[in-house]
């Protein structure tokens, strides 16, 4: 057996560790959260997403704090460096999908629950397994995993793609003749619409980028940072 | 190695081959890593016995020129054992036993008629003490040039005419410029060099080692005795000489060896070469289990 006498060190790498997964559950929830509200227009629901971001953002700031913690008094190399740097990384990625599963509160409180011939939920779902999968990598350690999450991104992209047109060739369907106000409404659904897809391709992104800094981590592989 | 792999943050190699298996393969990959620059010192199958002891197992690395190369590993490892070979320093230890080939430009360093005091000029060597002679500063420094015949100061070279002090003065100023330490001697050069602080007298002792003009020079521990303000000069030191000399460094500090080596090689216990190759390498992603074990601070 290895003796390991650093155990203050070995202590916090394994508490960043789990802390770092623990951010990463509760982002998810955030996710699934927000999704939910977006379709069932749960406003309750919707303004929960929207307060528990301070506290993730909170959270992601101290855990931000403990890796330059980590750099500074433990001096990391070889693979625990490439650990904190990853975990660094990731950080700031999961804080960005809390952000962006606030974004789907916001949408579901203006929302009207109608989202025409666009899946949200398919798309969504999507979205969640790409962060749960990539999550898994990083706990698991598991670099074909990770290289999965990459490739799979390039669905989910093209899922986005088709759903921002089908919204945009709905609204050309639409017929509201003079009444402004139903012309005002349906902009409103087409542009939240929109974002919805938008940013919940962009938590695909951002699955890609926890799968990167993830492989980096595992095997010192930079093939999919970009 | 252990059986058991130790378990941290998930990024562990896993353990399908024994330790000497992956060393092999770990061997192979480092030996095919090609260096910049020539190959100033190069090592082959270098086996070192003191008495019974095996202290040194089949070394072989080209050590390039104008780099600077750290020696890093535990207590007993060999590292110094394998320093103090490459100027025949070992010659002088009764016990000791040395088989295989070091080539300082392509001559072999273990050979009849190997003239070591000339072969010490080339290949000088500062220790983890500063060890000062009891003289003068500028005494200090012109010992070695005076043994050499590079410079001649004495009564006779007066009297014959071949005074070179002046040649002296320059290359004491030379010398304890080089070595970072001229603006803090320059108006006390006759003082006893044993006044001066730990950090200047290894500095003193640098400068003493570069007034012959080596090629190479060797470093034991040089920082290990000094605060960090002296660390830092010695270190940043190290950094200048290498666009000139060949530097070769065996220290204890890890972080050093990160901040100033270009390449490392790593020893551990029972005096084997596990691994050697770029220091970024080393530090962020070595081959060997054992040598990340034992740069993270985990000893088997």
């Amino acid at each position: 057996m290895i003796h390991v006498p650093r155990e203050e060190y070995q202590t916090a790498l394994g508490d960043l560790r789990a802390d770092v997964l623990a951010l990463g559950a509760d982002v998810v929830d955030q996710l699934e959260a927000g999704l939910t509200a977006l379709d069932t227009g749960d406003e309750a629901l919707a303004r929960e997403v929207i307060d528990a971001d301070a506290a993730i953002n909170d959270r992601y700031l101290a855990l931000e704090s403990d890796c330059v913690d980590l750099l500074a008094l433990q001096q990391p190399v070889a693979s625990d460096l490439r650990f904190v740097a990853a975990s660094f990384k990731i950080l700031t990625d999961l804080e960005r999908v809390g952000d962006l599963a606030t974004n789907l509160g916001e949408y579901a409180l203006s929302a009207d629950g109608e989202s025409g011939d666009v899946d949200v939920d398919a798309i969504g779902a999507d979205a969640v397994d790409q962060l749960e999968t990539a999550l898994a990598a990083y706990e698991s350690g598991d670099p074909d995993a990770c290289r999965a999450v990459a490739a799979r991104d390039d669905d989910l992209d093209a899922l986005c793609q088709r759903a921002s047109e089908a919204v945009v060739r709905d609204l050309l369907e639409r017929e509201t003749g003079d009444d402004s106000w139903a012309a005002e409404r349906v902009l409103d659904d087409v542009s939240r619409l929109l974002l919805t897809v938008r940013d919940l391709e962009r938590v695909g992104d951002h699955a890609v980028n926890v799968a990167a800094r993830t492989l980096y981590m595992l095997e010192n592989d930079s093939e999919l940072l970009y | 190695m252990s059986e058991t792999e130790p378990v941290t943050n998930g990024t562990e190699r896993p353990a399908e081959t024994t330790a000497g298996e992956t060393d092999e393969r770990t061997r192979e990959a480092w030996r095919e890593y090609e260096f910049a620059g020539e190959t100033k010192l190069a090592v082959e199958d270098l086996d070192v016995y003191y008495g019974d002891d095996h202290a040194l197992k089949r070394v072989s690395m080209d050590i390039p020129e104008e780099s600077v190369t750290a020696l890093v590993g535990p207590s007993g490892c060999g590292k110094s054992t394998f320093l103090r070979c490459l100027n025949r320093m070992n010659d002088r230890i009764g016990t000791a036993r040395i088989d295989g080939s070091v080539e300082l430009d392509g001559q072999e360093v273990y050979q009849d008629g190997v003239d070591l005091v000339e072969l010490r000029k080339q290949v000088g060597m500062v220790f983890q003490a500063p060890n000062p002679f009891p003289k003068s500063i500028r005494d200090n420094i012109t010992y070695g040039p005076r043994q050499h015949g590079d410079i001649d100061t004495g009564l006779l070279a007066r009297l014959t005419g071949r005074d070179d002090s002046e040649a002296a003065d320059r290359l004491v100023e030379r010398a304890l410029r080089q070595a970072a330490l001229w603006d803090e001697v320059e108006d006390r050069l006759d003082d006893n060099a044993m006044g001066l602080s730990g950090g200047q007298q290894q500095r003193l002792c640098l400068a003493r080692c570069l007034a012959v003009d080596p090629e190479v020079i060797l470093m034991d521990e040089p920082a290990s005795a000094l605060d960090p303000i002296a660390t830092a000069k010695i270190e940043d030191l190290v950094e200048e000489l290498a666009e000139e000399y060949t530097v070769v460094v065996v220290t204890h500090n890890m972080q050093q060896a990160a901040r100033i080596s270009d390449q490392t090689a790593v020893f551990l216990t029972g005096g084997e070469l596990v691994e050697y190759d770029d220091t970024g390498k080393i530090f962020e992603d070595p081959e060997s289990q054992r040598v990340e074990d034992y740069v993270s601070g985990k000893f088997g």
